[in-house]
């Protein structure tokens, strides 16, 4: 035995000190060191412009892959003590007399062209008759495009027994979300909602409050709600205190039922500036409304095309038959629609309901909305539905923290996580930024070209006696990046006023060809030197590619949007000497940066009534990040 | 022989105890019943044992033996608990949900604060402090009650002489008193509390009146709460008086807006025994001013609109009822109480809020409050942001006689006292900024993301001149605002895993990088073209 190890350890430490050997190099390890490097550091340099274009191509693709049906994974309830689903529901045909009793008020009150304080008044009055505390709070929010008014009313059922210190919030809003708040009037919603105050009295099971609010307008009614109920000021919004108080709200339910009858309940749920509640909420609610009763739920209005062959119609209806036959295409189809719409409600940081207010103050909401159809369901089914779902949230025990609060619902039971779509918009900012240090050297030698000097390196030395470095005028590319960026304030202000929002139509394209010269005049007053345009452009890389990487975790949606407007445009900007190709790259980057004011005139309207009346950010974002990246592009183009 | 001795020796102990329990002890107990003018029904149980003569242990003599306690009535555990620590005077209650002052009017009982509450009057000078021995006493109460009476330790203890006046006489001991109040807002009050005090009444519930608290019944009230008062009445010897307070909701379970009410009922039970031992055993309903109603059976006599039964005399099973003809119907415009208070933590931020109270005083008079706030320490107060305003005009006139010790973090809560003058028909305003604590991890509970329970306000109004209570001076009555729950900055406990290995990666990498930079010597080092090799 020890012969043979005396035999093994010399054999052993032979191979070792071979190995050691081939990796040190014979004379001076530290030379041998350094070469190494010098050696590995230069290949990645020639790889580099492969990196980076593989970057981007995983990234784009990544994004495109989002909805595909391979990805992702179900749904599940991840919060224990919520028990979806588990109990028996005494919503019955009487409560749904009472309901249509209630609409048949309301409809007389719409048919007389009644006015907020009549409505709220009504529904007040209702809300007593029931026994429950009730009152009204009247608001008027200023902005540049007028002045909106309105009077909500709301009541309190006290739990039994509770000590008020915890509350859920059943709503419904006067105007439906269909179109936004189009006009379209919420009338079974508003009926649920009385129907269920006068039920959901009669059990003495409510372990939290219950608070009813009938908001009035679309989403102005509930922010002045709730920004009184938690003290919060706003210098634009006048209203009357909230009377009535109840504890902490922790979940609220707002129910939309324009129709007749529905087919499908839609979940809606993406709140201001991107925020979103819960899944376990989701989960819960899609459970409850599969099991108990018995309505298919599915993400936003749009019911699956497979489940109604016959109406194909959108991406697959321009596919090949055999395409349209195929169920994963018609999945990814269906899933892609979904994604764009979630996509188009968080990167503008737009709420797709009256919930998307609450998430502001830490509340968990969604929108329950009942898809008009010719059938089978009606305020039975919602009715049981919204019932089980306040016995659910009433199990709760702590606030909703157990599942996930980041995650692309692609179908109503499958989603992905933060860590399977976040990479996409971060891999793209990586290549963005390696593109922006490239160009910083490339700016910091005279003499040579880049793939020059790949050649000359020839994997040993970075310089060749024919470069020289040179300075880089840091100082005049910040200074046109501050004046960019004071435009973008400039033109945020602008918007805000109201002269702008009454003259739109002939303001936004005035404002768009003085955006347009402002690099003309930037470049003439500074005159032309070759490394500005270098240096300018690797400040603008660096700059987006951070901004994406931030914003990814705060609001995907917005970081994609920007990854995918921003990430190759911005990586091929140059500056040319033909006349022609300055003036086709005017007009490109020109459209790019600030086509939203030659197209977009009701999506600024709508971004800044958001702005003024509901603090979203999304206004400001595109003035004062997005326009002045969009500028320093097209300065580089033309210097 | 011996069977016939031992049967005659049982009825002489028996008549010895009679006797002993007519000479010393007295018990009385009484239900009333009101019905609201929200249809709901109140109702309210108290027994009530004199011990005669009796005197609170002088907490001079704790260190020494003490004399052998035998009681018939008065209860034995609660008896031995009071002597061992040398308590004077005890109120101890546990209620769920909170009181309706404006639809329901001052309760009977007035402590009706959410949850748990505890106050105690003792006297100093023992070998032991005071504080100590009020540990002691918590701990011996949680026990006997099966409530969380230990966790009130001295993070919610505090002395608010002014809004907890003793409702007994103070011994003359010339010893000074001291007051200890905690409040445990977060407190479940159900069956396990109620089977403990069943078992401190002579006749358990058995027969009399008692035989009435039905657990599932009584923990289906809109509101219920259990109360053990100990007080000294001087010469006329200790009072232990018990009470269960609660809210019904009669039209609940019917499907009609009725809001009839019968003992049956109510509470699923008749009395079918009289509890033998009372000395006087009553039940009282209040009949309403105006309307028509009935109530059967005949009472034994009617006086000052309430017509009273002896549960003694009428025939059992015995169950009172009350109807009414027609439905009920809801009228809110009449606030039974002058005084409507609204108190809320507003904000959202999980480091800063604020304390805004709301008091209409819907009275024709003026009327003087103590405002009490007891705050645990995870919320304290910026008192120079106190403002204060009448009908929205600032007015710093409305707040005077403050008494402010503020927190120790991690040990004491926030005492603030206050007296505030309420003019007529008016709402009066204050604000007070607050900020929220930042706690230790392992200073959260296991549900960290409920939030904290903060007690409720207490106010006391202080009627001027002559005192409506005309027997010691008290103030009659008390009001206590909802609890509220406080979110403070909580940690996100399912990954503490993650969040140790991206320290850690950040620690590692720091580190490594300056101790490389550190230690490293930089010479000069010629590389050459590098094709040498």
């Amino acid at each position: 035995m020890e012969a043979e190890e005396a035999n093994q350890g010399p054999r052993w430490k032979q191979s070792i000190s071979r190995l050691r050997q081939k990796f040190k190099g014979g004379a001076n390890a530290n030379v041998a060191r350094l070469r190494r490097r010098k050696a590995m550091i230069s290949s990645l340099t020639r790889r580099l412009p492969f990196f980076k274009f593989a970057l981007f191509v995983v990234g784009y693709i990544w994004m495109l892959a989002i909805p595909s049906p391979r990805l992702g994974r179900g749904t599940y309830i991840d919060e224990n003590a919520l028990q979806p689903s588990q109990v028996n529901t005494y919503w019955n045909w009487g409560d749904v007399h009472a309901a249509d009793r209630y609409l048949e008020q309301l409809e007389a009150l719409r048919d007389v062209n009644s006015t907020s304080e009549q409505r709220a008044h009504f529904l007040e009055t209702e809300f007593k008759k029931l026994g429950l505390p009730a009152s009204t709070q009247n608001y008027n929010f200023s902005s540049s495009a007028g002045l909106i008014t309105g009077t909500n009313a709301y009541a309190l059922l006290g739990s039994p027994r509770g000590a008020g210190t915890e509350a859920m919030v059943i709503s419904a809003s006067w105007l439906s979300r269909t179109g936004e708040g189009d006009g379209t009037l919420n009338l079974r919603g508003i009926s649920t909602v009385l129907a269920l105050a006068g039920f959901l009295k009669r059990y003495s099971l409510w372990a939290k409050d219950i608070v009813f609010v009938i908001s009035d307008g679309y989403l102005d009614g509930m922010h002045a709600w709730l920004s009184e109920y938690h003290g919060s000021t706003h210098k634009n919004l006048q209203s009357d205190p909230v009377e009535l108080t109840s504890g902490v709200i922790w979940t609220a339910l707002n129910i939309d039922y324009p129709g007749h009858s529905f087919s499908h309940l839609g979940v809606f749920f993406e709140g201001l500036n991107g925020r979103l509640p819960n899944q376990d909420l989701l989960n819960s609610f899609q459970r409850i409304s599969r099991n108990t009763g018995h309505v298919p739920v599915t993400v936003y209005d749009h019911i699956d095309p497979r489940e109604a062959p016959q109406k194909v119609e959108g991406l697959v209806s321009n596919l090949p038959k055999i395409l349209q036959d195929n169920p994963e295409i018609q999945a990814f189809s269906y899933q892609a629609k979904n994604v764009a719409r979630h996509i188009g409600y968080q990167a503008r940081g737009r709420a797709s309901g009256v919930h998307g207010l609450f998430h502001e103050y830490r509340i968990d909401a969604i929108t329950i909305f009942a898809i008009p159809a010719t059938g089978p369901h009606g305020f039975h089914a919602i009715g049981r539905i919204v019932e089980s779902t306040l016995r659910t949230m009433n199990n709760l025990l702590e606030r909703l923290h157990a599942s996930f609060f980041f995650f692309i619902l692609t179908d109503h039971d499958r989603f992905m996580k933060i860590g399977n779509y976040l990479p996409s918009a971060v891999l793209i900012s990586i290549a963005m930024m390696i593109q922006g240090l490239q160009t910083w050297v490339r700016a910091g030698w005279k003499g040579e070209d880049e793939t020059k000097l790949n050649e000359k390196q020839d994997g040993s030395s970075g310089v060749t006696p024919t470069q020289q470095p040179k300075r880089r005028p840091v100082g005049r590319a910040l200074a046109i990046m501050t004046v960019a960026h004071l435009v973008g304030l400039v033109v945020f202000t602008a918007l805000t006023q109201r002269l702008f929002i009454e003259n739109i139509q002939l303001l936004a394209p005035i404002m768009f060809i003085l955006l347009a010269t402002i690099p003309f005049i930037m470049a003439n007053t500074i005159g032309d030197t070759g490394p500005l345009s270098l240096v300018l452009k690797s400040f603008n890389l660096c700059l987006a590619s951070t901004v994406i990487s931030i914003i990814t975790v705060l609001n995907f949606s917005l970081a994609s949007s920007l990854a995918v407007f921003l990430g190759i445009p911005l990586s091929i900007t140059s500056s040319s000497s033909s006349i022609l190709t300055r003036v086709i790259k005017t007009a490109l980057y020109s459209m790019l940066g600030f086509g939203w004011l030659l197209l977009g005139h009701r999506e600024i309207l709508s971004a800044v009534h958001d702005w003024e009346v509901l603090q979203v950010w999304f206004a400001p974002f595109v003035c004062l990040v997005y326009v002045p990246l969009a500028l320093q592009a097209l300065t580089v183009c033309v210097l | 022989m011996l069977a016939n001795f031992k049967i005659s020796l049982f009825f002489i102990c028996n008549l010895c105890l009679l006797v002993l329990a007519n000479s010393s002890e007295q018990f009385d107990e009484e239900l009333s019943i009101k019905s609201l003018q929200d249809g709901k029904v109140a109702s309210k149980f108290s027994f009530k044992t004199l011990l005669k003569g009796a005197s609170p242990k002088d907490p001079r003599t704790l260190g020494t033996d003490d004399e052998s306690q035998h009681y018939t009535l008065f209860p034995l555990g609660l008896g031995q608990i009071l002597r061992e620590y040398g308590v004077t005077e005890l109120h101890l209650t546990l209620n769920a949900g909170n009181w309706n002052y404006g639809r329901w009017g001052y309760p009977e009982e007035k402590g009706v604060g959410p949850g748990a509450e505890l106050w105690v009057w003792m006297g100093d000078g023992a070998p032991n402090s005071i504080d100590h021995r009020w540990k002691g006493l918590r701990n011996a109460l949680a026990g006997l009650f099966c409530a969380s009476l230990g966790s009130l330790d001295e993070q919610c203890t505090t002395s608010p002489v002014r809004s907890f006046s003793p409702e007994g006489v103070l011994p003359d001991w010339d010893l000074p008193h001291q007051i200890r109040h905690a409040s445990l807002p977060s407190e479940h009050v159900c069956t396990e509390n109620l089977t403990p005090f069943l078992k401190l009444l002579p006749c358990k519930s058995l027969s009399g009146i008692a035989s009435l608290l039905n657990p599932h019944r009584l923990f289906d009230a809109d509101w219920h709460g259990m109360g053990i008062h100990v007080l000294w009445r001087g010469k006329e010897g200790i009072e232990v008086r018990l009470t269960f307070q609660s809210i019904m909701d009669p039209s609940r379970s019917s499907s009609k807006q009725k809001q009839d009410w019968s003992l049956q009922s109510l509470f699923d039970r008749a009395i079918d025994r009289t509890c033998p031992i009372a000395h006087s055993s009553l039940i009282s309903v209040s009949l309403p001013s105006s309307g028509a109603h009935s109530i059967t059976p005949e009472p034994s006599r009617v006086d000052s609109g309430s017509a009273i039964f002896d549960v003694a005399t009428v025939p059992k099973p015995f169950n009172a009822a009350m109807n009414w003809p027609s439905d009920f119907e809801y009228q809110y415009d009449t606030s039974l109480t002058p005084l409507k208070i609204q108190r809320t933590l507003k904000g959202s931020s999980q480091a800063r809020g604020q304390l805004s109270l709301v008091i209409a005083n819907h009275g024709q008079v003026s009327q003087q409050v103590v405002y009490l706030e007891t705050m645990p320490w995870l919320v304290q107060f910026y008192l120079h942001t106190l403002k204060t305003s009448v009908n929205g005009a600032e007015s710093d006139a409305v707040i005077s006689n403050i008494t402010y010790i503020p927190a120790i973090p991690h040990s004491r809560p926030t005492t603030f006292e206050a007296v505030l003058l309420l003019p007529a028909r008016s709402t009066t305003r204050l604000t007070m900024d607050v900020t929220k604590a930042f706690l230790r991890y392992t200073e959260h509970p296991p549900d960290a993301q409920r939030g904290w329970d903060l007690p409720p306000a207490v106010f006391t109004p202080i009627h001027g001149g002559q005192s409506q209570n005309a027997t010691a001076g008290l103030p009659s009555e008390r009001i206590y605002t909802p609890a509220l729950l406080v979110d403070l900055a909580t940690p996100d406990f399912s990954m503490p895993y993650n969040v140790i290995i991206f320290s850690c990666s950040l620690m590692a990498f720091l580190f490594g990088s300056i101790f490389n930079l550190l230690t490293r010597r930089f010479v000069v080092v010629h590389v050459g073209s590098g094709k040498q090799e």
